[in-house]
């Protein structure tokens, strides 16, 4: 009796198991889908709105886009900079001033990651004449930042794609990102 | 019965595990830690690179450091550098295990619970100043105030020497390994005996035809193999037409030996007698195209051909047949090499084998041997010269007398480096207040009371002015290239600050406020100097240029011929070589030689270095002890059987590497390994071979005779397995046959 117990629960085991790792598949898919466009919880609940409307322009807190292919986040001095004399009261520029203190970087939570096989420069998009917004979104109105776009290879050249024939061609070209 | 996984199921389930792991990492957080504050000149994302000069041995190659986002990523040669042009060595490129390395002293700290106790406090650095004011303060009389120096560089010598002066303290006694190894100490006797000069000839290896190589390994450690092995394949790339001849007598077979065209595996400490035998044929026969060499036939009196054959092992073919191809050469040199200096007869040897370059009167020309221009600057000639072991010996009787009350160590290890017989490490009980300033806790500051650490190469300033030079004048620039990682401090600001506050004659013979204040001063009279590749007007432009190119050197080439002094009138003298040991009880002679990666033991702390296998029989991570097949088997032993070697002094154990380069009465062993301190990748990894050495010197110039102690065998009947990177003839591979 023990023993056929155990033939019929090995039986049901494969339909139970595939069923499983069928919901498993499916799930991570969809989730993957949503955590592309989800953005995770960040240590200070910072208002790009705010400092957008106090007039303070991308570049001064991501400075490097010009000139690099990283736009680079502000250093806690360049926070500091500031905040040791604005809104001080705040809690969450309170957390500013307790890394600052702490001498301890602020670990951010990265939004967009490109995958390393894929070459990417801030630098050539804005010599091109582009804005931040015309990829990150109206970052002016959010508050931590909320990815607008999937940024995959189908979106990348949805853009190049719609340059004037003689660029189109080398903004089209493999080697032009995968190098 | 239970259900059980058959291996089919069981990959089934593991593979669903594995797709739906997979996919979690799309939900994982990626940190981005952005700068507290930002260093200067980092762009995100992109290199910068800094020009500064190498530490990790004496010779001063330039190099540059990729530097991304504040930190240091890679260092080359500077192709700039008239030293090393570009290139660098493993050493070199392992820097930046010394900048991360995970044993460094990260802050000041005493050891409380007593010498060894491994029980550190931290300190403040005022506190730790204001301790060390008060122990130097205390001192009944200055002369009780001792500074052992290592590898130290040379602005540092510069203001050390300044600060024992300026508090009447004796000046400071340097000392390391790899010097006495490479036999510099001698080699300096050498200088001033033939050229009169204190400084280290160049040996023209790029424009000449003939080397004879007299136990310098000169393409793995000796004095400056980066510059050395350019210049080597240059002579490879035949600069006379042909693909130029080297030949190397020693006895054991080098990298650098197997690298020539032929070795000549001479009895060990009779090198010397080769090149006399050499110089008497030449006289004798008058080969060459010099003219006469009556001038010199006295230098030869004493020599007879076939004693010196017999007493070397070299055939008098051989030696008729080196004379004839040295003299016979339009450009032709030999170089007395370290092992040399390493017997008792050393510097007698160098003699020997310098006077065959005046000989074939090849002093001073293209190919031959010349000295380098110093530069032009007052300062900058008082440079770090090693100290023989004669004074270190000196040192070690003052402390065992309890004369010392202060001993300040920088860059020294005198426990791991100097024969265990020498007995430092007793000595060094009887100083009340020992101070090291070493980056890492080894052997040496385990028995210090407060340890400074000084920053990481990578992290300092300073000047080299390197000795060998090379074809013009060389300062060769140190900066910063990465803020200090650690609460560590210059050693150069820790003794202006001691002068300062000590007052009185020290501080007036350091008046500067920091170490950039005084090298800038030391540096200042280059800034007007007209012989600049990269010139500037103002002391500011200099500055700049100086950081930017790393350092500061002739546009052109400047030879310098040397004037040789009456030395050459005098007969050479025969000195047979004796060693430490009775030949019955001990049958073999000992050769501690340099390793290629770990150098004198200085490297033993870096992974890279340590997993870098030897050139000649590949081992990596351990001591080995080279047998001669004969040898090995009239022992009964093969490969990976331990042995053990025993001198007068003390003994080791290691697996033997039966090695056919080398002659059946000598015992050759990688020295390096054996640290009981120094960080977790050195710490019981090997042996140490300098505890089998005895501390005997060289009585004509004082330097240890580091290479002169006999020794027995004693088959374990254990056997150890090396880590090899190439197997021993197949084996392993039994199952392919």
């Amino acid at each position: 009796m023990k023993a056929s117990n155990g033939r019929r629960g090995f039986a049901l085991l494969w339909p139970g198991l595939s069923l499983v790792l069928v919901v498993l598949v499916v799930g991570a898919a969809l989730l993957s889908r949503r955590v592309a466009l989800a953005a995770p919880a960040q240590p200070i609940a910072f208002p790009h709105r705010l400092h957008a409307n106090a007039g303070v322009p991308c570049l001064f807190c991501h400075p490097n886009a010009m000139r690099s292919p990283i736009a680079g986040l502000p250093s806690v001095q360049r926070c500091m900079g500031c905040h040791a004399y604005v809104e001080r009261g705040n809690p969450e520029v309170k957390k500013i001033a307790q890394y600052w203190e702490e001498e301890k970087p602020i670990p951010w939570a990265r939004v967009i990651l490109e995958p390393d096989f894929v070459y990417f420069s801030h630098q050539p998009h804005l010599s091109a004449g582009l804005n931040c917004e015309t990829c990150h979104g109206d970052v002016a109105s959010m508050g931590t930042y909320q990815p607008v776009a999937r940024m995959d290879m189908g979106w990348c050249l949805d853009c190049h794609l719609e340059q004037p024939q003689e660029d189109a061609a080398r903004l089209t070209d493999c080697l032009t990102c995968h190098r | 019965m239970t259900p059980r996984l058959t291996r089919r199921d069981f990959i089934k389930v593991g593979a669903g595990t594995a797709v739906a792991t997979g996919l979690g990492s799309a939900a994982r957080k990626i940190l981005l830690e952005p700068f507290v504050r930002p260093p200067e000149d980092v762009l995100p994302g992109q290199a910068t690179w800094y020009a500064s000069t190498c530490r990790q041995c004496a010779a001063g190659c330039g190099i540059i450091v990729r530097v991304i986002n504040g930190r240091a990523k890679k260092i080359e040669g500077n192709p700039l550098h008239p030293l090393n042009r570009g290139k660098l060595c493993a050493r070199g490129q392992a820097g930046l295990q010394v900048l991360y390395n995970p044993d460094r002293l990260r802050n000041a700290v005493r050891q409380t619970g007593g010498r060894g106790s491994r029980t550190f406090e931290p300190l403040y650095w005022d506190a730790a100043l204001d301790l060390l004011t008060e122990k130097i303060g205390a001192l009944s009389d200055p002369g009780r105030l001792a500074f052992l120096g290592g590898l130290m560089p040379d602005h540092l010598y510069r203001l050390a020497s300044l600060f024992c002066d300026g508090l009447g303290a004796p000046p400071p006694v340097i000392f390391d390994l790899h010097s006495a190894l490479e036999g510099r100490a001698t080699a300096d006797r050498l200088s001033k005996a033939f050229f009169g000069s204190d400084e280290l000839p160049v040996y023209d290896l790029a424009h000449t035809e003939v080397v004879l190589s007299f136990g310098a390994n000169f393409l793995e450690t000796w004095m400056s193999p980066v510059a050395q092995s350019r210049n080597y394949g240059r002579l490879r790339q035949g600069p006379f037409g042909g693909r130029g001849l080297l030949v190397q007598i020693e006895p054991r077979l080098s990298a650098t030996a197997a690298s020539a065209d032929e070795w000549i595996p001479v009895r060990p400490g009779t090198e010397a007698h080769v090149a006399l035998a050499l110089g008497r044929i030449i006289v004798e026969e008058r080969l060459g195209h010099v003219g006469s060499h009556r001038s010199y036939a006295v230098l030869y009196q004493d020599v007879e051909v076939g004693d010196m054959a017999q007493a070397s092992d070299v055939s008098v073919e051989t030696l008729r047949r080196l004379a004839r191809v040295f003299a016979d050469a339009d450009h032709a040199v030999a170089i007395p090499g370290g092992y040399l200096a390493g017997h008792r007869n050393g510097l007698a040897g160098m003699l020997a084998v310098q006077a065959l370059n005046v000989l074939a009167a090849q002093v001073g020309r293209e190919g031959g041997v010349f000295l380098s221009h110093p530069a032009p600057a007052s300062a900058l000639a008082q440079t770090a010269r090693v100290d023989t072991f004669d004074r270190v010996g000196d040192l070690i009787a003052r402390m065992r007398a309890g004369e010392v009350d202060v001993l300040m160590v920088h860059g020294a290890n005198p426990i791991f480096e100097l024969p265990a017989a020498a007995g430092f490490a007793e000595a060094v009980s009887h100083v009340p207040f020992v101070v090291s300033f070493n980056s890492f806790v080894d052997e040496t500051a385990i028995q210090a009371d407060l340890l400074l650490p000084d920053h990481s190469y990578l992290e300092s300033w300073g000047y080299q002015v390197p000795a060998p030079g090379a074809d013009r004048p060389v300062v060769s620039a140190q900066q910063p290239v990465v803020r200090p990682l650690y609460d560590t401090r210059a050693t150069a600001d820790v003794l202006l600050a001691l002068a300062s506050r000590l007052g009185g004659p020290a501080a007036a013979a350091l008046p500067w406020v920091d170490e950039v204040a005084f090298l800038e001063s030391s540096l200042g009279e280059l800034v007007s100097s007209s012989l600049s590749a990269f010139p500037a007007d103002t002391a500011g432009d200099f500055w700049a240029v100086w950081r930017r190119s790393g350092g500061w050197w002739s546009e052109k080439e400047i030879p310098r011929e040397p004037e040789v002094t009456s030395v050459v009138e005098t007969p050479l003298r025969v000195v047979e070589p004796t060693s430490e040991g009775d030949s019955g009880s001990y049958p073999f002679l000992l050769y501690p030689y340099p390793s290629v990666s770990l150098s004198d033991g200085r490297g033993a702390n870096l992974p890279w270095l340590q997993e870098t296998p030897d050139p000649m029989t590949t081992v990596s991570w351990g001591t080995w002890v080279e047998l001669h097949p004969e040898t090995a088997r009239s022992l009964g032993v093969v490969d990976d059987d331990v042995v053990r070697v025993v001198s007068p002094f003390g003994s080791l154990e290691a697996p033997v590497v039966v090695y056919p380069g080398i002659r059946p009465d000598v015992v050759a062993i990688p020295i390096g390994q054996g640290h009981v301190d120094y960080g977790r990748f050195a710490e019981r990894r090997g042996g140490n071979p300098l505890a089998l050495v005895a501390p005997v010197t060289d009585p004509d110039s004082g330097a240890w005779a580091w290479a002169a102690t006999r020794v027995r065998l004693e088959a374990t009947g254990r056997r150890k397995a090396l880590a090899r990177l190439e197997s021993l003839e197949g084996a392993g591979r039994e199952s392919l046959r």
